[in-house]
């Protein structure tokens, strides 16, 4: 989308609204408008179509969308406007001074009647196979305010217009004759995904909505246009002809396949989940979602580990009861000798992560590790701002500078860059980047990718230095990748004091937070919060006998990293990595299935709720590790969920505070104490492991599971070839 | 007074009929099983007997559908079931031949099989294998290499 930003910058929006009231002090005094007859105050500027709101009067609308920009092309939205001679469109009108609006005249009503019988005359009658069918704006709204008998005479069938069905790839279903032209996903696409991939051709009866040549919508995002539109136009491929809203249980819950903790509706029918739509949530993922959340949910039913399974004496892995499992791993544990050290990955719930912690130290072991590497020098993961976004991801739109150093955001966090693209378009938010050049979907400044521009930004150097000292409010964002390099030590020391000294020079009070690192994976803060060491480095230098996986399947440890009669327990829910190098198996549950809590990476902790039941003899987690500690004779002391969520608790606070973001405040001792490290900047370029469409969707093992996601990744490896 | 002997004839004749039933039901332990497991006592001549070891009866006394019966197995003791009668017998029993195959033995043919009793509610009962796909797919371990 052009921004049009020099002009901006002149016609600041404070500017304009300094000249319009000259003549007032302070804030913009309030309009009176009636809506029908009862008086509302608002804002000057706002929409006829938002007063009504205030008024508590919907409008009937397809093609208005608070987040999107205005169009008013439907008409859906006409009222009356005393002494206007025509019905208004009261979605792009503003309020005027004394307006009096009548939102169910005869006038107003005669209007939607015609508008909905021109919709009609053109719309296909094919409800009843229709996939939007009860979740229809079209359908509601023609109850609501059709007219009760219809006009249409062409029984005969002459024919209704007709538009060829476009395909946009593996995951949006078009059926064109269906568009009421509303033109909300070519403003989601060009306004929010970033790619003008959409747009419309010809006019009038000929206009049609499309890609103008057959290619694939190319962007993380691309599944919000079905959520979006308004009819059956647009719906969702993989879910198309499985079953009804009305069908469906709704159950609110936490996405996990990143570490932005978006808040979805996970819709379940008989025990199976049909569908991941978006939750509302302004502080973390507005109302969209990133593709990998919405489609990855068929990978919960391939790949699962259903029943405990143990090795036979031919070293086969054989489906057992979880009897003889838990006696196989508690006789291995107690004559381990202590020789014991466990891995957890990316997607396990923190009661999981309290029960391991607390098992496995009673059984004398403290190498317990994440998969994902942070480094520990300096003040590592003492300090709880050394790890966090701590700007959060709401914070982005207040910022004026952003810097990403190593970092992909687009794949790593698709909502993070959205926001960060949102604040671009209406904040001026400059953007640069340090580590290879990739499409964020806005401009920004390329500092290049080696280390040194950081030791240049470090001491000031460097000219983009002179912006960053500049700037009001700035943003540093340090990707979890970069850290996981072997000089990650000096990457976040260097940051570090970028951060702080750009903090110095704002002028931001105390509570602006400037360093942010991006967590790729959703278990990992709480991982840290529990105290947790990050990075399996420990477990390399000192191979243990048993090794305990817990949802681990990254393969970051593999069998030649341990002794050769190493035994190596797997609990988690795919047949993955970690399971394909275990000797027995624990079949846990996926965060669809359990009541977990998950910290996001701005440090927010919200809970999943249990949607459908872990498959076969699958359990909750937590509750298998308090079994097994039962039999190992050492009895974890917990048995209920609120017992597991009142220890966890204990050990750190914040896990249980839902909803909330810790504060989290202590930069300069970081800084002071990120001084002390003594690693240089290595040479290789930073580069992101995520640089292209094709490697967003296939992250962890829901995702590598899924069949939606493996079309995807050609669809786009295929797309990138054009 | 010809209504008295009448009377006196067919008490006797009950009486002995008493009698013959309780003998050949085998005394006080045999009549009391057999009136727990079927709930009557009757007097009949054995026809024969199939391999299961089910005794088949017939007393043309009684009005025919309750003229020939069948005494299971004391092997399957309450468990005892219509299904458990061959077919050989079974035509017998519904009298579809007036022979038993005691008398007219079936021609053993090769492509007949073995008389089966009704499995259902058993563990061996016939369970329709699904056409549906699975909802969720279980994880298959890789194959090991037999040595």
């Amino acid at each position: 989308m052009l921004r049009l930003w020099p002009l901006r910058r002149v016609f600041n929006p404070s500017t304009i609204a300094s000249l319009a009231r000259a003549n007032s002090t302070g804030a913009p005094e309030p309009v009176e408008v009636f809506v029908d007859d009862r008086p509302v105050l608002v804002e000057p500027g706002t929409t006829v179509l938002q007063a009504c709101s205030m008024a508590g009067v919907e409008i009937p609308r397809y093609c208005y969308h608070d987040r999107l920009s205005i169009a008013g092309n439907c008409r859906m939205c006409l009222v009356e406007v005393e002494r206007s001679p025509k019905p208004v469109a009261s979605c792009a009108m503003p309020v005027m001074k004394g307006m009096k609006i009548k939102t169910d005249s005869p006038k107003t009503r005669l209007a939607r009647e015609g508008v909905m019988e021109f919709l009609l005359m053109n719309h296909p009658l094919d409800c009843p196979i229709c996939d939007q069918g009860g979740e229809c704006d079209l359908q509601d709204q023609s109850m609501a305010f059709g007219s009760d008998r219809s006009r249409f005479t062409d029984n005969a069938f002459t024919g209704k217009r007709a538009v060829e069905d476009k395909n946009v790839g593996p995951l949006i279903k078009t059926v064109m004759t269906r568009c009421i032209h509303c033109t909300r996903c070519i403003r989601f696409a060009s306004e929010v995904a970033g790619v003008d991939d959409l747009g419309t051709t010809g006019r009038g009866g000929d206009m049609q909505v499309g890609t103008y040549v057959e290619k694939m919508f190319n962007s993380e995002l691309s599944g919000n246009v079905i959520d979006l539109c308004p009819v059956g136009a647009l719906t969702s491929k993989p879910y198309a002809f499985t079953s009804r809203p009305w069908e469906t249980r709704k159950i609110e819950s936490i996405d996990v396949m990143d570490a932005v903790g978006s808040n979805i509706v996970v819709s379940t029918r008989t025990g199976e989940v049909m569908r991941i739509l978006p939750r509302m949530n302004d502080d973390i993922n507005e109302e969209w979602i990133s593709d990998k959340t919405r489609f990855a949910y068929d990978g919960l039913k391939r790949q699962r580990l259903t029943s405990p399974m143990v090795k036979n004496a031919e070293g086969q892995l054989i489906n057992c009861d979880w009897e003889e499992a838990f006696f196989s791993v508690a006789e291995k544990l107690l004559g381990s000798g202590g020789s014991i050290a466990g891995i957890v990955g990316g997607q396990v719930d923190a009661e999981s992560l309290t029960a391991f912690k607390d098992l496995m130290n009673r059984l004398g072991c403290e190498t317990l590790c994440t998969e994902e590497i942070f480094p520990m020098d300096g003040a590592g993961t003492d300090l709880r701002s050394n790890y966090l976004l701590n700007t959060g991801i709401a914070g982005v739109e207040e910022a004026d500078v952003l810097l990403f150093v190593g970092t992909n955001p687009r794949y790593e966090a698709p909502l993070l860059n959205a926001r960060a693209r949102k604040s671009w378009l209406h904040n001026d938010l400059q953007v640069a980047v340090v580590g290879s050049p990739v499409d964020l979907t806005y401009d920004y400044e390329h500092l290049g990718d080696s280390t040194k521009v950081l030791e240049e930004l470090a001491n000031g150097t460097h000219p983009f230095s002179k912006v960053l000292n500049e700037a009001k409010r700035p943003m540093v964002v340090v990707g979890s990748s970069a850290l996981q390099r072997s000089d990650g030590a000096a990457v976040h020391s260097a940051v570090t004091s970028i951060a702080q000294k750009a903090r110095s020079t704002s002028g931001a009070g105390e509570d602006w937070k400037v360093l942010n690192v991006l967590q790729r994976v959703a278990s990992q803060v709480a991982a840290l919060d529990l105290g947790y060491e990050a990075g399996v480095g420990s477990i390399r230098k000192n191979p243990p006998n048993i090794l305990f996986l817990l949802g681990a399947d990254e393969g970051t440890i593999s069998r030649e990293d341990l002794p050769k009669d190493a035994f190596v327990i797997y609990q988690g829910h795919h047949g993955d990595q970690g399971a394909s190098m275990a000797d027995v198996i624990l079949p846990g549950a996926a965060y669809t299935e359990k009541d977990g809590t998950y910290v996001n990476m701005e440090g927010r902790a919200q809970k999943t709720q249990l949607a459908v039941t872990p498959p076969g003899i699958a359990r909750t987690d937590w509750k298998i590790l308090r079994a097994l500690s039962e039999i190992l004779g050492k009895t974890l002391p917990y048995e209920s969920l609120k017992e597991v969520r009142h220890r966890m608790t204990e050990i750190a606070p914040n896990l249980t505070r839902y909803n909330d973001v810790e504060e989290a405040n202590y930069f300069k001792q970081s800084n002071e104490l990120s001084k002390g490290v003594k690693s240089q900047l290595a040479n290789e370029p930073l580069s992101p492991p995520q640089q292209n469409l094709s490697d967003f969707y296939m992250t962890d093992p829901i995702s590598r599971a899924s069949s939606t996601m493996a079309k995807c990744v050609q669809a786009s490896q295929a797309e990138s070839k054009h | 007074m010809a209504a008295v002997g009448k009377q006196v004839k067919q008490l006797m004749e009950k009486t002995g009929n008493f009698f013959k039933i309780y003998k050949q039901h085998g005394g006080v332990i045999g009549n009391f099983l057999q009136i727990y497991r079927t709930d009557e006592l009757k007097l009949g001549n054995e026809v024969g007997q199939d391999k299961y070891g089910n005794k088949y009866y017939e007393n043309n006394m009684y009005f025919y559908g309750r003229n020939r019966w069948v005494q299971y197995s004391p092997g399957v003791n309450m468990d005892y079931d219509g299904s458990q009668i061959p077919a050989e017998w079974h035509r017998w029993m519904h009298y579809i031949t007036d022979k038993p195959p005691t008398e007219a033995p079936p021609v053993d043919r090769k492509w007949i099989i073995d008389h089966t009793e009704n499995l259902s509610a058993s563990d061996k009962a016939y369970v329709p294998f699904s056409t549906t796909k699975p909802k969720i797919e279980s994880w298959v371990p890789p194959q090991v290499a037999k040595k």
